[in-house]
């Protein structure tokens, strides 16, 4: 296809603001699938996405589409819409020219759309904004207009209207793209550079590169150079995805597609690193991405012990379209071997937790998350400590620094009352607030990163009844008066129990951990004394009572099947717990040290 | 597999009881009848003419049907055939008890009575919806005993706020009625009852853990066997029919509800009267494999007292008990005792006996 004719770009929206419905109505539009055929979001592939209704691995389709009597290949490329996961849309941005913005007709302009915006604009694209689920009662056009107008500068005629429900305003918006999203401009004769933006295993074909060609041509047969890694590979596939899987002998300079060469080690291939060809390779790599810091920490377990390995592989399988993840062994005296993983945030580790459970088997209990404290030591030494039991002693501490982040609350003006008391309990100091217009604002808070982590998004979400979004940035890391709280169970303490607390909040938060852990652990045979600890001072104290009854007395026999139903959902709860010595613990217990009840 | 139980459940009662998540409907004369020919129906198609050693008619409130249900009832259960020694048990609530229903019992071959009665304690009776009165009972079971010898009362404990003091005086009235066989169970919330609707707390477990070891230590001064968990009796007034369950026999279940296990085949009859009534009766089969039969052998067995018999075991599954589960473990945790030929729980873990048997779930070694 002439490049004049081809078309690269991606959707962006706040979660739930129908960019999966709106991709699906497109490739209906082009008739990639037919109504019958189409599952509903027919690009988020894994189960767990649908579920989530997020989109998570990278996926793209090539479609095409008759304009002007002329046809035009059009390469959608999605990405995953919440701020967790903003190093993969970046990825997705890079390669394409364009992109459609997309803002719920009811919600408005949301934190995140605003966060994705700004990553387009970064990467120069043009930017096609779209008002969706016009269908909606509660859709107020006019109002969402505004604010693309007042706030993002676009023109009345700019914007399209669209139902990716009913298919309204899809055509035009197709239409629009190719009148607007400026064609790609590679050079086909140059040597080939072609940037990798997305992998996957698959147990037949080994890894599978996805790629946009950016110069030059790749053949079927040609041998191809990872830049980075020096791995060399002869392409035995080239395929594009319509939403079907379609064999190529080429691609070429503008082009988006996917290599199969055999590639057997995951660790060859790195997202953002640039392929070439072997017998004439180009010297330049292209920008790629410059890699994103993780800022949540916690331990990855496995219940059984001696699956340690199987996770090890699993986890390197998942980093094979997720460079932002990151881990490393780790062994505790509680849980045995496992390893510290970083994530971005904190729906990115719920989404790995559970591709682990679900996509490889493997039941893991999962420490609580903590982020990445820096150390000022006696010494003069700086240390970065990304687990709490990796803290120093006291005496060698001279200071402790913890990350800070900015938030961006968008909410409807009657729950900044709620918002701010919220933010003040999370240890936060106001910094300023925007109208956005009569109704909402945008709220401004430096808070530390660490009170964040575990119930702020959730809370947020209750006590705005689900109006308000969020987004932050880290602003760098600041002094605070932080000590390590242990936990002690039967007298020993659980390394993987231990958290870093503000000291002024420690008594509060060990009288509380206390308590949540006493309803958190089952009843055992025998009893079981619960501590917090800061150095060797216990600053409180609970027990869990002996169980003194598990039994059916009233179990007739009829209910043989019932019981044994019982005894099986039983055994099923066990093998979720793992044992600490005599103690068995779910995996509410470990998340139980960051649940604060709000007084 | 030989099966010589049979069970043939009446899902009808007078009132219905706060706590009860049996499959139960007021009584209702009409429908009551349309019952009787479905089960009449049920039982020509399933039961295979074999020989029983026992039949359990229970509910609801069986001795709540008319006369003339009853005699259909009875009609059906001629068809089934009695080993010589036999036990054929009939539930009855109290107040349904005259001379003229314990003659048709007895012309019907029955020989054994069980009777809910549960507490005569009158400050829990608005909680159980259940209206209790002393002196109606004691002339009852003097009734009851001119016909009949093999005798069982139902008892509950564990109510909110009871004490050990209100249990013995249940106890005490028990002790008075002197009847062979008494089943005694906790309070259980179930999910789908008044209470569970009502939100109701139980009891605290260390009260009612201390209340199941005070009856086991009552009974035993009477001269009461313990042999099940919630179940004791004179000597040689054992329930046959709750043993069959318990030693892992299969047994015919019939009637709304049921559950029967049958050809190496456990099934769960359908709840919907509706569908009961149309002849659709299965709602669930599952084929038990070896494991699985093995497994529930342990976890039935060791509801028995005396636990599961070690030669039995081997007879049956031509293995050793001891190679087929980690039996050896669990004594050494002092769980489990191997004593006489038998693996049993101590007496102490009793009441924890879940968390024992839940290990044998998925326990088979290979």
């Amino acid at each position: 296809m002439e490049m004049s004719h081809i078309r690269n770009f991606s959707i962006i929206a706040h979660i739930d603001h129908g960019k999966s419905t709106l991709a699906d109505r497109i490739l209906e539009v082009t008739n990639a699938v037919s109504k019958r055929e189409a599952k509903a979001q027919l690009l988020d592939s894994m189960d767990l996405e649908r579920e989530r209704g997020i989109t998570i691995k990278l996926n793209t389709a090539a479609l095409h589409y008759n304009y002007n009597k002329e046809e035009y290949n059009l390469n959608l490329i999605d990405t995953p819409g919440h701020v967790d996961f903003s190093y993969e849309v970046s990825r997705s941005l890079a390669a394409c020219e364009g992109a459609i913005l997309v803002v719920d007709a009811s919600q408005g302009i949301e934190a995140q759309t605003l966060a994705n915006l700004y990553l387009a604009l970064e990467n120069d694209l043009t930017i096609i904004p779209v008002i969706n689920k016009i269908d909606l009662p509660s859709a107020d056009v006019p109002k969402v207009k505004k604010e693309l107008k007042d706030l993002l500068g676009f023109s009345d005629e700019e914007i399209i209207l669209t139902s990716a429900k009913t298919g309204e305003g899809v055509e035009e918006l197709v239409n629009r793209i190719i009148e607007v999203v400026p064609s790609p401009k590679g050079k086909r004769e140059d040597k080939l550079q072609a940037l990798i933006f997305d992998s996957v295993f698959d147990s037949y074909r080994g890894v599978i590169i996805s790629v946009r060609i950016v110069n030059g041509r790749l053949k079927v047969g040609d041998t191809i150079r990872l830049m980075d890694t020096n791995a060399e590979f002869e392409v035995v596939e080239l395929m594009v995805n319509t939403p079907k899987e379609e064999k190529r002998d080429v691609l070429e300079a503008g082009e988006v597609g996917f290599i199969a060469a055999s590639i057997k080690n995951i660790a060859d291939v790195r997202v953002g690193d640039t392929i070439t060809n072997a017998k004439n390779p180009s010297l330049e790599r292209l920008p790629g991405y410059k890699p994103m810091k993780s800022m949540v920490f916690c331990g990855l377990f496995p219940i059984e012990s001696s699956r340690f390995e199987e996770l090890r592989d699993a986890l390197s399988k998942l980093k094979l379209n997720d460079a932002s993840l990151v881990f490393e062994p780790e062994t505790s005296t509680a849980l045995g071997f496992g390893f510290r993983c970083g994530f971005l945030g904190l729906l990115h580790m719920d989404i790995i937790k559970e591709r682990i459970t679900r996509e490889f088997g493997i039941e893991i209990i999962t420490t609580a998350p903590s982020v990445v404290y820096e150390a000022l030591l006696t010494s003069g030494e700086i240390m970065m400590i990304d687990a709490p039991n990796k803290m120093p002693e006291q005496t060698k501490i001279k200071e402790v620094r913890e990350p800070y982040i900015k938030t961006s609350i968008f909410t409807p003006s009657e729950y900044i009352g709620p918002i701010m008391e919220l933010c003040q309990n999370k240890r936060g100091n106001y910094l300023s607030m925007e109208y956005i217009d009569a109704t909402r604002v945008n709220i401004h808070y430096e808070l530390p990163l660490s009170e964040i982590v575990y119930d702020f998004f959730d809370k947020l979400k209750s006590y705005t009844k689900g109006y308000a979004s969020f987004d932050y940035e880290l602003i760098g890391y600041r002094p605070s008066n932080l000590v390590k709280m242990d936990i002690l169970l039967n007298g020993d303490v659980i390394d993987a129990l231990s958290t870093i607390v503000h000291k002024d909040f420690s008594y509060n938060r060990g009288k509380n951990v206390v308590e949540h852990l006493k309803e958190a652990i089952p009843r055992q045979l025998f009893e079981i004394p619960i501590q917090a600890a800061i150095g060797n001072k216990i600053i409180a104290r609970s027990t869990v009572k002996a169980l003194r009854k598990d039994v059916l007395a009233k179990c007739y026999g009829g209910d043989v099947t019932r019981k044994r139903k019982l005894l099986e959902k039983q055994k099923e709860g066990k093998k979720k717990m793992k044992q600490i010595g005599s103690v068995e613990l779910p995996q509410e217990a470990f998340m139980s040290i960051l649940q604060v009840d709000d007084e | 597999m030989k099966r010589s139980a049979l069970y043939i459940h009446i899902p009808f009662c007078l009132d219905i009881c706060s706590y009860c998540d049996f499959c139960k409907f007021y009584y209702d004369d009409n429908y009551a009848n349309k019952y009787l020919e479905s089960l009449d129906r049920e039982v020509s198609s399933f039961y295979k003419k074999d020989l029983m050693k026992s039949i359990y008619i229970g509910g609801g409130t069986p001795s709540c049907l008319s006369p003339t249900n009853l005699e259909r009832l009875f009609s059906i259960t001629k068809k089934i055939k009695l080993l010589p020694q036999y036990e054929f048990t009939f539930e009855c609530n109290i107040k349904d008890i005259s001379e003229e229903l314990l003659k048709i019992l007895k012309a019907n071959r029955v020989n054994r009575i069980s009777i809910g009665i549960e507490t005569i304690n009158e400050k829990f009776y608005e909680f159980l919806n259940r209206y209790n009165d002393k002196k109606e009972i004691k002339t009852k079971i003097a009734l009851v005993k001119k016909y009949f010898t093999n005798i069982n009362i139902d008892l509950m404990y564990g109510f909110p706020n009871e004490s050990i003091d209100d249990l013995k005086k249940d106890l005490d009235f028990f002790k008075e009625l002197d009847v062979p066989h008494i089943s005694i169970y906790s309070l259980i919330i179930e999910e789908n009852t008044k209470l569970f609707i009502q939100k109701i707390k139980p009891l605290a477990e260390e009260i009612e853990s201390d209340m199941y070891y005070y009856i086991i230590k009552y009974l035993k001064e009477l001269g009461y066997v313990h042999y099940e968990i919630s179940n004791f009796s004179k000597e040689g007034y054992q329930s046959i029919h709750n043993l069959t369950y318990w030693n892992n026999e299969e047994y015919y279940g019939f009637g709304l509800s049921s559950g029967g296990y049958v050809d190496g085949i456990r099934y769960t009859n359908t709840r919907s009267l509706n569908n009961y009534l149309k002849g659709n009766y299965r709602l669930e089969e599952e084929k038990i494999n070896l494991h699985t039969n093995m497994e529930n052998e342990m976890i039935l067995g060791l509801r028995k007292i005396e636990g599961v018999n070690k030669k039995h075991f081997l007879k049956k599954f031509c293995s050793n008990v001891e190679d087929i589960f980690d039996i050896i473990e669990m004594i050494n945790e002092n769980w489990l005792q191997d004593k006489d030929g038998y693996i049993s729980i101590v007496e102490d873990k009793l009441y924890l006996s879940n968390h024992i048997l839940v290990n044998f779930i998925g326990g088979v070694n290979e």
